[in-house]
């Protein structure tokens, strides 16, 4: 499933567009916008796309992020199947460096159908209303070869809380390959509630 | 002399110490066990009946229930000795003259109730107590014709006693059958004869009720009148007990007859829809009463409401300006008496506190399925399906209450109730269509599977190997339990878990199963 994700993080040119059908509306409402302004119009949404499209592209890896949970002392794996990420990283311009994802839990598999739709519903994603889960760095720290720790801020169900993320990186030529564990505790997001045999930590792996 | 000199010069906190022994054993105890009437709530108040029960699946319809003022006018009930019912061929000799020769004894004075035990044990004697004396399911001539006992596959105990009716002495010569105790529906006679209190009852009433309606040679409209004060719900779409009705006095008794034992029509519910007799055993930890979860249960009041509600006086209940019983609310609140069984005197207040206790002090047999290498690796299957998440132990259950298809929770609802927001697709006519109806069907707890059945909320399932057979999910299927009057074959559909594990891991879920 495609979760439009270019509209909703590259802002300004979600606007532009915007602006962009509506003036295109008041010229077949008016006639009054001429081909002058249409052509600075699209110069203007040029420039403004093409660096963003250059420097971070968004993309679907071809893994899903994974979790483990426990339930009854059994380890429940799910899947979150649909995620995209744009990555602008370089090892050596850390502050310069950004990763960005966002899932659409809707594409959750746990291998049980109706558990998946119970997490759609209000007391866990609550898809309806929070139809995305995002995770944006806010900083990076090198912690040896190809390893670094960076500073996310993670957004489920619109709680938003930074965490650290330790993550590896191995660079064939262009080619990037980022992995990434983390835990976090559900009931912060307020994904559920306390249970008895439900664990409250979810283990978190995401590689692209 | 000497002595008191000696104790005069002993501190203080050594006097202290000697009275530990009296706090520990003497005053502990009378304040833990002893009870005042001014201990026992109140129950009907207005206030209290205001939200105590969920709303209707179609709230306009909600049960609008008798008010504080004309719930206390009501008289309190007087609880006659009782005794056994015998099966004609198994009563001993002189047994039915013996009855009629005994003067009518009170066996409860509530001025005696002192300790909790106390009120456990009038709570069981409450519990057996029949509130109808007027037939209203089965009356003398029936309980005295062996056929009554062929026809309906009545179970009884070893010594041949039916113990889901009572004979009540109300005088000398006064011998009335007595009906609609607690025990009736919640009593079970075991495979080896015992009897199990509390459990899911075994009692065959909507059989018997057919054999009275029968073999009393009520006319059709009767049948259609006594049907219609029973489950009429003419706002639920589709109006299925209209339908009923229409179809005549054959198709009524069928429909009678098809509800199997373990299951009961009773008040308010539907025998086209027939709930599961209730399995009591362990109820005091359940937040949800009634299979649709009706009534709220957050203490012993609402289990005393509860009881007192469900004994009969819903059918006072409006739903709109419906009234099962066809009363209007000027001759509901004209003071005169209704003579209907069950609604024309109530339980005292400490009586329901007796019988809530009694409840709540039920406990199971031992279970005879030990643990073994089968049902341990059950029990490991059983949390690989991710059955603990509704079906939670302790309890096994998480005591939510998940909606129905066709049904959308208000969102008020989620910060009212206790919502599990998905709907496993069991059938949705009982908890839509009935006047208990609300939309929603509590989590069963699992606990005591192995002397329970038939299963799920319409007693569709026979056995528990049949709820993991996809057979089930197909039209074809013949239920191994209730199956509608009217078809002969009929999906069991929904509670889709566990279908696809191979025959080994379903065998050894069902020995983890049983052991609870």
């Amino acid at each position: 499933m495609d979760i439009g994700y270019l509209d909703i993080v590259v802002a300004p040119w979600g606007s532009l567009r915007k602006c962009c059908v509506r003036r295109e509306n008041f010229n077949y409402l008016s006639g009054k916008i001429d081909f002058r302004s249409r052509l600075l119009i699209l110069t203007l949404i040029f420039f403004l796309i093409v660096p963003f499209l250059l420097s971070a592209q968004s993309f679907k890896p071809e893994n899903p992020i994974q979790f483990k949970i426990k339930n009854a002392g059994i380890t429940v794996d799910g899947l979150i199947s649909d995620w995209e990420v744009m990555v602008d990283f370089d090892p050596k311009k850390l502050t310069q460096s950004s990763i960005r994802g966002k899932a659409n839990p809707e594409s959750i598999q746990t291998g049980i159908k109706l558990r998946d739709k119970h997490l759609h519903g209000r007391e866990y994603f609550h898809i309806e209303k929070f139809p995305f889960i995002s995770l944006e760095s806010k900083s990076f720290r090198s912690k040896g070869k190809n390893a670094f720790i960076g500073i996310f801020e993670l957004q489920i169900r619109g709680v938003k809380r930074e965490l650290e993320i330790p993550f590896t990186l191995s660079q064939t030529g262009k080619q990037q390959m980022f992995k990434g564990e983390f835990t976090i505790d559900r009931l912060d997001y307020g994904l559920g509630e306390k249970s008895l045999v439900l664990s409250d930590e979810v283990r978190v792996v995401v590689e692209f | 002399m000497k002595i008191k000199e000696w104790l005069s010069r002993l501190p203080l906190w050594l006097y202290g110490c000697m009275l530990l022994p009296l706090l520990a054993f003497g005053l502990s105890k009378q304040v833990v066990s002893y009870f005042s009437f001014s201990d026992i709530p109140r129950i009907w108040t207005d206030e209290a009946m205001k939200d105590w029960e969920l709303p209707n699946s179609n709230p306009e319809y909600s049960a609008q229930p008798v008010s504080e003022e004309f719930y206390y006018n009501l008289p309190e009930r007087v609880i006659y000795k009782t005794y056994p019912v015998y099966h004609p061929d198994h009563e001993p000799e002189g047994y039915w003259e013996w009855l009629h020769e005994l003067e009518a004894e009170i066996v409860l004075d509530e001025s005696k109730l002192l300790t909790e035990e106390d009120y456990i044990k009038a709570g069981e004697l409450l519990f057996d107590y029949p509130i109808d004396t007027l037939g209203a399911v089965i009356s003398t001539k029936h309980v005295r014709n062996i056929d009554f006992y062929t026809a309906t596959e009545m179970p009884l105990t070893p010594e041949g006693i039916m113990p889901f009716a009572q004979w009540v002495v109300a005088g000398k010569g006064k011998v009335y059958l007595g009906n609609l105790s607690c025990a009736m529906c919640h009593t079970r006679v075991m495979d080896d004869g015992s009897l199990l209190k509390g459990a899911q009852g075994n009692w065959p009433g909507d059989k018997a009720f057919a054999f009275a309606l029968e073999t009393d040679g009520a006319s059709e409209r009767a049948i259609q009148n006594i049907t219609s004060f029973l489950f009429a719900s003419p706002f639920a779409e589709g109006d299925p007990h209209g339908k009923l009705l229409a179809t005549g006095k054959e198709a009524i008794l069928e429909a009678y007859r098809a509800v199997p034992e373990g299951a009961f029509g009773r008040q308010g519910t539907s025998i086209l829809f027939p709930p599961q007799a209730p399995n009591l055993i362990g109820v005091k930890d359940r937040k949800y009463l009634d299979h649709g979860g009706l009534g709220q249960h957050r203490n012993i009041e609402d289990m005393m409401r509860y009881i007192s509600m469900n004994q009969a006086l819903d059918f006072l209940n409006f739903y709109g300006d419906y009234n099962p019983i066809g009363l209007t609310k000027e001759r509901l609140n004209s003071g005169e008496p209704i003579f209907f069984p069950g609604t024309y005197d109530r339980h005292s207040d400490a009586q329901l506190y007796a019988l809530a206790k009694y409840i709540y002090s039920l406990s199971p047999p031992e279970n005879p399925n030990k643990p073994s290498e089968l049902s341990e690796s059950g029990k490991i299957i059983f949390a690989e399906q991710g059955c603990v998440t509704c079906h939670t132990p302790p309890l096994f259950t998480n005591n939510k209450l998940t909606p129905t298809d066709g049904f959308e929770v208000p969102d008020a609802h989620y910060d009212k109730y206790d919502i599990f927001g998905i709907s496993v697709g069991t059938d949705p006519g009982y908890t839509m269509k009935t006047r208990r109806g609300t939309g929603y069907y509590k989590v069963p707890s699992l606990l005591g599977l192995w002397y329970r059945g038939p299963f799920l909320h319409d007693a569709s399932l026979a056995n528990l190997e049949d709820l993991f057979d996809p057979a089930r999910l197909k039209d074809d299927y013949v239920p191994t339990a209730f199956k509608p009057h009217d078809v002969k074959t009929k999906a069991v559909k929904g509670h889709e878990f566990g279908m696809e594990l191979n025959e080994m891991d379903k065998k050894a879920l069902i020995a983890y199963l049983l052991t609870l």
